[in-house]
C-alpha cells in the first residue's frame, strides 16, 4: 500500500513536461507502483491535450515544411516488425536476487543493483551515483542495510526519496515500496531502515552544493564516530 | 451545434490515423499533417518564443513519430489528441534536452513510457469519453487567471515556480489557483 504521492503540483508539472528530468525520473517510477497516480496522469495529459488543441495557430505557409518532411519520411527504412514495441524489453527480474528494475531505472541499471559502482560509506550505508546532471540535481541511490541507521542528514536544496526495496521511517511515519518522499531545505531527519531487510533508495538532491560536499556531510558523522578518538 | 462538428472532425481524424497504421496511407497522414503541425509549432514557440527553427524540427519529429508508431496507438486507452500532446510534449523535452544549457543523460523515453494498464477495463472507453467531455467543458468554464496558470505549466513548459516569477505572484496563489482549476475538472480529489 502506497502512503506518501507526489504532490499535484509535481504530478501536474510532470503530466506538462515542465518538471526537470530527476524529478520526473522519481515521479515515473512512482507511478509504476501507483494506480492512482497513473490515473491522475492520464487526467492531466487529457487536460494538456485540450489547451494544445486550443491553443492560437498563427497563419502560416507550411508547404515547404510538408515538402521536406515528406522527403525525410521517404528516405528512412519502413519501420519494421510493425506488431513488435520498439524498445527491447530487458528481462525484468534480476537473476540474482528477487529485485526487479523498474522500467524507468533500465537506461542506467541493466541487470541487477550490483552492477552498480557501489561506494562504501559505513559498514551498513553504500551509494551509488547515476549521474549529476549539470548545475542540477544530482540522482543516486542508496542502499542501507536492515536495521541500520542513514546518517543524520541536512540538505541546502530539496531532497526526493523514492523507496525501492525495503522500509525505512523516520520522526513522521514508515515509508515502503513506491512510497515518494519530498523534503525541504528546513528539514533534518534521521532515517531508520526496518529490521527485516534492507533498504534501497533512488534520490534526488537538488545540489547547489557540490558532490564533494555533499559527501563529506554524509561521512562527517560516520567519520566522527569511527575515530578511534572520539569523545563518544 | 458546435460541439457536434467538433466530434465530426475527431471522428475524421481518427479514421485518419487509422488508416495510417494499417493501410500506410500518406493522403491521411498529409490530412493529418495538415491538423497538427500548427498546433505543434505553436506548442514549441509557446515556451521557445521566436524559435521557429527549432518549432519546424520538433513538428516534423512529432509527424514521424506519429507516422513510425502508428501501430502501438490505442484508441481505447487515449484520444489521438491526448497521444499527440505526449509526443510534442516528449519531442520538445528530448530537443531541449540535447540543444540547452539543460544538458542531461537522463533519457525522456524511459520516464513517460505508457505504463501497461493491467486490468484492462471494459468500461474504460466510456470512462475515458466521460473524463474527456468533463475536462473539455470545465476548461471553458474556467475564470482567465486560472487558465492563464494552466498555459503556463502545459504550454510555455514552465514549472509552478517559475510561473509564480514570471506573473509576480506568490508561489501560494499559483498553487491554489492551479488547484481549484484542477478541483472543478473533477481531475484532483483531495487525498
Amino acid at each position: 500500500m502506497i502512503n506518501y504521492h507526489p504532490s499535484i503540483e509535481t504530478l501536474t508539472d510532470y503530466a506538462a513536461g515542465s518538471l526537470p528530468l530527476a524529478h520526473s525520473l522519481c515521479v515515473s517510477t512512482h507511478i509504476e507502483h501507483c494506480q492512482e497516480c497513473q490515473q491522475q496522469i492520464r487526467k492531466l495529459e487529457m487536460l494538456g491535450s485540450h489547451l494544445f488543441e486550443q491553443a492560437k495557430t498563427e497563419n502560416r505557409r507550411l508547404s515547404s515544411l510538408k515538402d521536406s518532411f515528406f522527403q525525410k519520411l521517404a528516405e528512412q527504412p519502413e519501420p519494421v516488425d510493425l506488431d513488435k514495441p520498439e524498445t527491447s524489453e530487458v528481462p525484468a527480474q534480476s537473476w540474482n536476487d528477487d529485485y526487479r528494475i523498474p522500467r524507468s531505472l533500465r537506461q542506467f541499471i541493466k541487470s541487477s543493483y550490483d552492477d552498480l559502482n557501489w561506494m562504501r560509506l559505513s559498514p551498513s550505508f553504500k551509494i551509488a551515483t547515476l549521474y549529476n546532471e549539470e548545475g542540477g540535481a544530482q540522482v543516486a541511490l542508496t542502499r542501507v542495510k536492515a536495521g541500520a541507521h542513514m546518517p543524520t542528514h541536512t540538505h541546502t536544496g530539496d531532497e526526493i526519496t523514492l523507496v525501492l526495496e525495503g522500509a525505512f521511517s523516520d520522526e513522521s511515519g514508515v515509508y515502503r515500496q513506491g512510497d515518494f518522499i519530498n523534503r525541504d531545505a528546513s528539514h533534518k531527519h534521521k532515517p531508520i531502515v526496518t529490521k527485516d531487510a534492507e533498504c534501497i533508495c533512488l534520490t534526488v538532491l537538488d545540489a547547489p552544493i557540490e558532490f564533494t560536499g555533499w559527501l563529506t556531510r554524509l561521512l562527517n558523522p560516520i567519520i566522527r564516530r569511527h575515530h578511534p578518538y572520539s569523545p563518544q | 451545434m458546435e460541439r457536434v462538428t467538433q466530434l465530426e472532425y475527431d471522428e475524421e481524424r481518427a479514421a485518419d490515423m487509422h488508416a495510417v497504421a494499417e493501410a500506410r496511407d500518406q493522403a491521411a497522414l498529409t490530412r493529418l499533417f495538415d491538423y497538427y503541425v500548427p498546433k505543434i509549432r505553436s506548442f514549441c514557440l509557446a515556451a521557445q518564443p521566436g524559435a521557429n527553427l527549432m518549432a519546424d524540427d520538433i513538428a516534423q519529429e512529432v509527424m514521424i513519430r506519429i507516422w513510425n508508431k502508428a501501430h502501438t496507438y490505442k484508441p481505447e486507452s487515449a484520444s489521438l489528441n491526448t497521444w499527440v500532446f505526449t509526443l510534442a510534449r516528449n519531442a520538445r523535452i528530448d530537443y531541449l534536452r540535447k540543444n540547452s544549457r539543460h544538458q542531461s543523460d537522463i533519457d525522456p523515453e524511459f520516464l513517460w513510457q505508457n505504463v501497461v494498464d493491467e486490468n484492462a477495463d471494459p468500461f474504460k472507453d466510456a470512462q475515458q469519453k466521460r473524463d474527456q467531455e468533463r475536462i473539455q467543458q470545465g476548461l471553458d468554464k474556467l475564470p482567465k487567471d486560472q487558465k492563464q496558470v494552466l498555459a503556463k505549466v502545459y504550454l510555455e513548459g514552465k514549472t509552478h515556480k517559475e510561473a509564480a516569477e514570471e506573473l509576480s505572484l506568490p508561489l501560494g496563489t499559483i498553487k491554489s489557483r492551479v488547484r481549484l482549476a484542477l478541483h472543478k475538472l473533477t481531475i484532483y480529489v483531495k487525498r
